[in-house]
């Protein structure tokens, strides 16, 4: 379907925010589905881009993506008014927690946009959220006022920059000391990231669900191009249709 | 004014209209069945299927190339016995051709899935997949070498109790030679072409962006070499040849059309717009009745 955009704007180094509005079922949209998105014609570009929700009203939809290559390039470059072929909202999203759960959200670089809507959907039954997210670098951080009105932020920056110096898990382990006890917990972020999370958990009685990201070429389960594999790796699961977020326990990161 | 008429018979096969998606570019159907009813297909055509299920290659497993894109999925499917008993039977009531594809390390490998497949009453036809680029072991030797392909073509048609297609590979020196050992084999039509190998490389990271290394290339760049190669073989072979290779447009399949084909395949469209299949029918009518065309036939081939 074509949406229209609405406004555009660069959040941080490398990395733009588009809102579209237009007719899109934005009622149903999941915390961590996304769309796929036609460059131009799709002649020159023949692959859609994959791009999270990061944020959806009643009438919109903003996406929070960095420019990568020549099609994220080409998606910075748009204007309002711009119509744009935007298909979606594609994949499964995060499972919601139970009222009363204690929950903690962990976003890696440009993994956190899906991260919001998700921190939105969770705040009002929640007992307790807290929401780390890690960059390179300060000039990459974005929507961090948007993230603090949800829950408690730490943030992290590998060059200290931001908050902890450090990794995500830096910043997790500065947050232990404050006796914290989490039963839900999601992660979005590079793969050493989303590792290192499941590792920090091992053992310890949690639910925890991770959204992996691949090269997709379909976006809906055809082509089996994006795939991991399970956690006893006897199988394979598509990222865009069975995932892109799974149980952490359930594929082998 | 009159519909035109877009039917073809193929092989033993009524197709509505000269329009299906190619091999692995549709999984099994049901993805796409969302976006549109698969009876307006003139056929479906299915991922390949091996007698073992596959897990693929390693990712990346696809990138995008200037108009086209490279993939390297390693015949990932559930193997046949998973197919046969989950995927065709839901196939078999779309109310359309099914054509499954069907690929092997071994040529027993090959006679036994196409047993299974054609025994199944499931399937309308076979394309056999001598031709895939990216698995190690069979596949593409069969299809580079014409006393092998003959060989496999004859061992696999005295199982084989419904229409049989090979798919042939770009990748050789003379796709003629091929076309026509095919034929001498026994196969009741060809389909080309597969992807011709291709290979990127991430200069910063200093490696290939595929995990395979190499991939097959398809998509809009590989269309003038798809229409010449299917022109060469539609000139030598008395057997259908359906033509394949970066179509994405009503005008695309009918430059194929023209060199000779009698049926064209989708691929990678379907990825750009899941619509595709149902548009360039829609678009090869149009032309059909601007042209005033009355049949497929009128134009099969007319490129001298």
């Amino acid at each position: 379907m074509k949406l229209t955009v609405a406004n555009t704007a660069q959040l941080a180094r490398q990395t733009w925010q588009l809102t579209f509005t237009g007719d899109f079922p934005y009622s149903s949209v999941q915390p961590g589905q996304f769309v796929m998105i036609r460059i131009g014609s799709g002649t020159e570009h023949v692959l859609r881009r994959p791009i999270s929700i990061a944020a959806v009203s009643e009438t919109s939809l903003t996406l929070v993506f960095r420019v990568v290559g020549e099609g994220t390039r080409w998606l910075s470059d748009r204007r309002p008014g711009d119509r744009l072929d935007v298909l979606g909202p594609l994949g499964n999203g995060f499972p919601l927690p139970p009222a009363g759960a204690q929950v903690l959200i962990l976003g890696g670089g440009i993994g956190a946009p899906p991260l919001y809507l998700l921190a939105e959907r969770v705040k009002p039954a929640a007992q307790q959220l807290d929401i780390v997210l890690g960059f390179q670098t300060a000039t990459d951080c974005f929507w961090a006022d948007r993230f603090a009105s949800l829950g408690h932020l730490v943030l992290a920056a590998d060059d200290g920059s931001l908050g902890t110096q450090g990794t995500v898990i830096d910043a997790l382990i500065g947050l232990s000391p404050q006796g914290r006890q989490w039963d839900y917990i999601y992660a979005c972020g590079p793969l050493p990231m989303l590792k290192a999370v499941k590792q920090y958990f091992a053992g310890q009685e949690v639910q925890g669900y991770v959204s992996l990201e691949e090269r997709m070429a379909c976006g809906v389960g055809a082509c089996y191009g994006c795939v991991c594999r399970t956690a006893d790796h006897t199988a394979a699961k598509r990222i865009c249709a069975d995932g892109p977020v799974f149980a952490w326990n359930e594929v082998a990161l | 004014m009159n519909k035109p008429d877009l039917s073809v018979k193929i092989a033993g096969l009524h197709l509505r209209n000269p329009v299906m998606p190619a091999s692995g570019c549709f999984g099994f159907g049901r993805e796409y069945a969302a976006y549109y009813p698969l009876n307006l297909l003139g056929a479906v055509v299915t991922k390949a299927v091996t007698l073992k299920p596959r897990l693929g290659n390693p990712t990346p497993r696809v990138t995008e190339t200037s108009a086209g894109m490279l993939n390297a999925i390693g015949l990932a499917n559930p193997g046949v016995e998973h197919v046969v008993a989950h995927e065709l039977p839901w196939l078999a009531e779309q109310d359309v051709p099914v054509i499954v594809n069907v690929a092997g390390e071994t040529k027993d490998e090959y006679v036994e899935v196409v047993r299974i497949i054609s025994q199944s009453g499931l399937a309308s036809a076979v394309e056999l997949n001598v031709s895939c680029p990216n698995v190690k072991a069979g596949g593409i030797t069969f299809g580079t070498d014409a006393q092998i392909l003959q060989d496999l073509v004859q061992t696999v048609r005295k199982v084989c109790t419904i229409p049989l297609f090979v798919k042939l590979s770009p990748n050789v020196t003379d796709i003629r030679q091929l076309a026509l050992a095919a034929q001498a084999g026994g196969a009741d039509g060809l389909t080309l072409i597969n992807t011709l190998i291709g290979m990127q490389i991430d200069i910063r990271r200093r490696r290939a962006v595929l995990a395979n290394r190499t991939g097959g290339l398809s998509g809009p760049a590989v269309k003038p070499v798809a229409v010449r190669m299917v022109y060469e073989v539609a000139k030598v072979v008395d057997i259908p040849v359906i033509g394949m290779g970066g179509i994405c447009s009503g005008a695309d399949a009918v430059e194929f059309i023209m060199a000779g084909a009698s049926a064209v395949m989708v691929g990678t469209a379907n990825f750009t717009n899941p619509r595709a299949c149902p548009q360039i029918i829609a678009e090869i009518e149009q032309f059909t009745l601007e042209q005033g065309i009355n049949s497929i036939a009128e134009i099969r081939g007319c490129i001298a």
